[in-house]
């Protein structure tokens, strides 16, 4: 029960994610190709992946079955001929034509068959989204160093296209989404030089990047000489990704000087910051300092929303000040919030840890009264506490309105609940939640197994040596 | 009241993991009851179980207890009755560590 429960995560996470949010993907123009993919699946695939799905249209089944160059113009030079008592085509169409060819080719066949489609069709002039597929497409090149995003860059300088901010934004996501983010950093200086400087998101996005996969001093570095050299400074976002992420990594301190800095800098915390600070000390359990960052958010007249309230009743609940969270839903209530499925479950399993779990069970007939229904950790939650507190008959019919609605039961719930049946010698049933784990894909086959296992051997021993069991 | 270790999942030890689902070759009985020459341990004990449960071999008036029946008893060492509790464990038997 020490975990931060699965429902929990996502609540507290999203408010970064919102956050940064770039507002110029809009802009990018990896749309999915629109003449072929009916199917919405297919805008997440990548396009190194070696097939392409075009079923989409019945115009053009397939289109380009091998990277070979020849065989791709040839396939072009089809598409128009028979095209051309049709409507005439429009820009997109050329630049899905392209986008299809490069998820099987090589950069340079890219180039070659973009400038084979200008030659051939006088009407296809090509927009900087043209050049922007093929950049997109060499930064996913498996490489070591930058030299064909230099040569796309370049291609695209030639043929009147100044790289601009949404040029850099395409190039250092596609670089991050496949792990190049040493060539993302240096790409952006380069940028920087070439005076085509990374937006705010796009620098954002790539310091969010750098947090997850290098040291701290790296990012810092990296922020220090944007700063030094090319006068970018951190926002008000990027210190929440930092606080974020040393949250995260538990080291609170180093939040509390990255707070002061922010405030150096004449930036005033918001709600997010506070609560991301707030998710710090809960996963600590330092309850104290959790309501301090609360009085302190009033202090400074930041609104409390609701995942301030989420967050406070979790780590209450969390360092076993169960009596202080029911005072905070109640607080949350008289705010104009709505308590959700996390802020009763949170409570919940305060609850069920200090044994109170008749409670908890209370609770959970209020939050239906009120309209909120439970989830699956609501569920789990109190099947584990039930179980825990050996009301044992309550967990089982518990169990039966889980099983009824499909829910997956969690690791721990579920040894606890094979346990407790053990316990009072009911194997079978013991069995045949092994059985349901199994089918409902709660746990895997073997951490299924190994938990069963292990507990039928502690059993068998416990009988063999006369202990009551 | 409860074991330490129980908590502590087996997956992260590589060699408890690989010892429940490596592929063994079995010896003639098994053989003939699982109607494969290779199966795992966790298989095998999946395959038992349910072998139980499609011939209603638990007796009726306490489920922890299986009535073996003929192809049952051949891989059960004989017995007329196994308890579930021990049935991991006698499963288990065909499976011997192997002698480094």
């Amino acid at each position: 029960m020490g975990k931060i429960p699965p429902t929990f995560r996502p609540a507290i996470s999203t408010n970064s994610l919102l956050k940064t949010q770039n507002p110029t993907t809009t802009t990018q123009p990896q749309k999915p190709p629109r003449h072929f993919n009916n199917n919405k699946n297919n805008k997440n695939k990548k396009p190194t992946s070696k097939k392409p799905d075009f079923d989409g249209t019945k115009k053009l089944p397939v289109l380009f079955k091998s990277p070979d160059l020849s065989e791709a113009k040839k396939v072009f030079n089809s598409i128009v001929t028979t095209n051309q008592t049709q409507t005439p085509l429009d820009r997109s169409f050329y630049n899905s034509v392209l986008q299809s060819y490069t998820s099987i080719s090589t950069v340079d066949n890219s180039i070659s068959l973009l400038n084979h489609m200008i030659k051939k069709t006088p009407t296809f002039s090509p927009d900087r989204s043209t050049y922007h597929i093929l950049l997109s497409q060499s930064c996913k090149v498996p490489e070591s160093d930058l030299s064909s995003v230099q040569k796309t860059l370049n291609f695209m300088v030639n043929n009147g296209f100044d790289p601009n901010p949404g040029t850099t934004d395409i190039a250092v996501r596609s670089l991050c989404s496949v792990d190049r983010v040493d060539d993302a950093v240096e790409l952006v200086k380069e940028m920087c030089l070439k005076k085509c400087p990374p937006d705010v998101y796009t620098y954002n996005f790539l310091i969010k990047c750098l947090c997850k996969c290098r040291a701290l001093s790296t990012v810092y570095s990296f922020i220090d000489e944007m700063r030094t050299s090319f006068d970018m400074n951190p926002n008000l976002i990027t210190y929440t990704i930092l606080i974020d992420n040393v949250c995260n990594a538990k080291n609170l301190r180093e939040a509390m000087r990255l707070v002061s800095v922010l405030n150096e800098s004449g930036f005033k915390p918001d709600c997010f910051v506070y609560n991301t600070i707030m998710k710090g000390y809960c996963t600590l359990s330092k309850g104290s300092e959790v309501i301090g960052v609360y009085k302190k958010m009033k202090e400074e007249g930041v609104e409390p929303d609701l995942v301030t309230y989420n967050t406070l009743i979790f780590g209450l609940s969390k360092s076993g000040r169960v009596s202080e969270a029911k005072k905070f839903l109640k607080i949350m209530v008289e705010a104009g919030h709505f308590p959700d499925a996390i802020t009763y479950t949170s409570l919940m399993n305060g609850m069920c840890r200090e044994g109170e779990v008749e409670g908890a069970l209370a609770l959970l007939e209020e939050m239906e009264a009120k309209g909120c229904s439970p989830n699956s950790c609501t569920y789990n939650t109190l099947l584990h506490g039930l179980c825990k507190s050996r009301l044992l008959e309550k967990g089982i019919e518990l169990y039966g309105a889980m099983k009824e609605a499909c829910m997956k039961l969690e690791t721990a719930c579920y040894a606890t609940f094979v346990r407790a049946l053990c316990r009072v010698g009911r194997v079978a049933e013991a069995y045949e939640i092994f059985d349901y784990a199994v089918e409902s894909k709660s746990l895997t086959d073997v951490a299924a197994y190994t938990t069963l296992e292990s507990t039928l051997k502690w059993l068998k021993k416990a009988k063999e040596q006369g202990h009551a069991v | 009241m409860l074991p330490q270790g129980v908590k502590k999942t087996i997956t992260d030890n590589p060699k408890k993991l690989a010892n429940l689902i490596d592929l063994v070759n079995l010896p003639s009985t098994l053989r003939e009851f699982v109607g494969q020459s290779r199966i795992s341990r966790l298989g095998c004990f999946m395959h038992v179980w349910s072998y139980i449960k499609t011939n209603n071999l638990q007796d009726p008036n306490n489920k922890n207890v299986v009535n073996c029946d003929k192809n049952l008893r051949s891989i059960l060492m004989g017995k007329p009755q196994v308890e579930l509790v021990e049935l991991p464990a006698l499963i288990k038997l065909h499976f011997p560590k192997e002698p480094k």
